[in-house]
């Protein structure tokens, strides 16, 4: 689909039950679209609702009220042409490296002469070769983060769903995946909807920063990142355009983060 | 002025120094477990021999050896040793398998299927509640004297500690992981077989181990019950004839035979459960 929208959220709220029995709001009237091949970053302070707004795209969830399309389609049922890397480590313990990077066209049914060479290829582009027969709990954080992404890389997934993907890397491997993440994408061009706490790392990965409030989130703001591509993460961060974009989302981006953590004061008096 | 600090000190040993260092380490540990197991022998043959413990309710370590040695040369009431062996082995092993592999389907069916296990939920409390050894005498009555009593006693012995371990693992499973299958394309068969079933394992493993032993007291106690053949009946013979001997050597073949089944169930874990870190810590126990 070269013309058209590919994500649209219209008018979406999603509340959940908390286990006092309360409701929560999680998302209040959030309205956006994403064009094909965008890489949009979603950034807000936290209990905003923007990992909300991924499960809700990927179908793991389903919105209280409003629609989610994508493709044009109302999101009813998990899309396999959607891939999510999480936050957490979601690699398949008792599996190695190469029969997790597998697990993807295995389950949908390819044969295995050609899951071979996909595997090879993608653990080659997430340089994890030699790893091939390495069990994750024998890998570092990065290389688990590397695993995460070949497995959902090689189903060629139209659209990424990336949720605080590397939060918990440490910083200096935080950089070279941020990098490494922006080469890959640059050959897939799908369209990439990344979640993140990390100002920096959405400016200098995307086209498009979108602010929203503190929970219930809806958008706030809306910045167009016009730095040139192909960037180089690494020293993109120290171009003037860079700060000054920075700061303007910052500014916005503040109200929002004292809003919500007065209230984690108030909450936890 | 420089000293070596490198000399004498643990931390700086050499490949050979650790490998000798841990050699020894087995020796002692070795010789202290053979020196007890003599310490004990030993204690018991003396206080029989000096009767200070009454052999007649006690029997003695040389009783037992000559009661195994008789029954493997001239045999036993019900037939060969080893026969009775293979019976009493046939019967746990029977009972055991069918047991962890039902116990397994039905802990993951329902573990997968929230109104299927709670329709199910207080029965299977009440069944579990029940003292299960009870229904030996009933299968007795139902299949007489032949093993099939048996196999039925040890497996409802063993199916609950299977089930419930194959449910709660079932449970335990890490949603992430399943939402991950789900999102890579997998099928609701597929994240059961490819998810569910691998990290349930660890939790059926366990159980595994502490039910071949209820196995075999399934098999045993139904043999008591009534039966032509087996170890159950050499015991409920030697206690009918007032033989203590012929009890402890059937429990000493029972023990091999309980040992056997652990290590091999052991080597199944080891196998089926490579992908996890090691564990070696600590005594095993």
């Amino acid at each position: 689909m070269a013309n058209g929208v590919h994500v649209k959220f219209s008018n979406v709220s999603k509340r959940f039950r908390t286990p006092k029995g309360d409701w929560y709001q999680a998302i209040k009237e959030l309205d956006f679209e994403i064009q094909p091949g965008e890489f949009v970053s979603l950034v807000g302070p936290t209990g905003c609702g923007k990992s909300t707004a991924l499960t809700l795209v990927s179908g793991l969830e389903f919105p209280s009220l409003g629609t989610v399309e994508v493709d044009g389609t109302v999101v009813k049922d998990i899309d396999t042409s959607t891939g999510f890397v999480f936050q957490h480590d979601a690699t398949f313990p008792w599996m190695n490296v190469a029969n997790n990077v597998a697990a993807g066209p295995r389950f949908r049914g390819v044969p295995d002469k050609e899951v071979d060479a996909l595997v090879q290829k993608w653990i080659g582009k997430v340089g994890l070769t030699g790893f091939e027969k390495h069990f994750p709990h024998q890998l570092s954080g990065g290389m688990r983060k590397r695993v995460a992404l070949a497995q959902s890389l090689i189903n060629e997934p139209r659209l990424l769903l990336l949720d605080e993907p590397f939060s918990a890397l440490d910083v200096q491997t935080r950089a070279i995946m941020t990098e490494e993440l922006m080469q890959l994408w640059e050959q897939t061009g799908s369209t990439v909807m990344f979640v993140t706490h990390d100002l920096e790392e959405a400016i200098a990965l995307s086209d498009r920063v979108l602010v929203l409030t503190a929970g219930p989130g809806s958008i706030k703001a809306n910045f167009k990142i016009d730095l040139p591509r192909p960037r180089k993460a690494r020293d993109i961060r120290f171009s003037p355009e860079f700060i000054k974009i920075y700061q303007e989302i910052w500014e916005v981006l503040r109200e929002e983060v004292d809003v919500a953590y007065q209230r984690q004061l108030i909450a936890s008096k | 002025m420089s000293i070596d600090q490198t000399a004498g000190n643990p931390d700086f040993a050499s490949e050979s120094q650790l490998k000798r260092k841990a050699l020894f380490r087995t020796i002692r540990i070795k010789t202290l477990q053979v020196s007890l197991a003599a310490a004990l022998l030993y204690s018991w043959q003396m206080l029989t021999d000096h009767k200070i413990m009454d052999p007649f309710f006690f029997g003695k370590p040389t009783g037992v050896w000559h009661q195994l040695f008789v029954w493997i040369h001239n045999g036993t009431a019900a037939g060969s040793l080893w026969y009775n062996a293979y019976v009493t082995l046939m019967e746990s092993t029977y009972g055991f398998l069918i047991g962890v592999i039902l116990g397994v389907i039905f802990g993951i069916l329902l573990g997968r299927n929230r109104i299927l296990a709670e329709v199910f939920a207080p029965y299977i409390k009440i069944a579990n509640s029940i003292p299960r050894v009870v229904l030996g005498s009933i299968f007795t009555v139902i299949w007489g004297l032949g093993s099939t009593s048996k196999i039925a006693l040890a497996f409802v012995l063993v199916f609950f500690p299977v089930f419930f371990n194959a449910f709660t693992g079932t449970h335990e499973a890490d949603k992430k992981l399943i939402a991950n299958a789900r999102l890579l394309g997998a099928s609701k068969r597929q994240v059961t077989r490819k998810v569910v079933l691998p990290s349930a394992l660890s939790w059926i493993m366990a159980s595994m181990h502490v039910s071949f032993g209820f196995a075999i007291i399934g098999a045993i106690v139904g043999e008591f019950l009534g039966s032509n053949h087996g170890l159950g009946l050499l015991i409920a013979t030697a206690q009918a004839t007032f033989n203590p001997n012929g009890v402890y050597a059937a429990m000493l073949i029972i023990g091999i035979m309980a040992l056997t089944a652990e290590w091999l169930i052991t080597q199944l874990e080891n196998r089926l459960l490579n992908w996890r870190p090691n564990q070696n810590s600590g005594a095993e126990l």
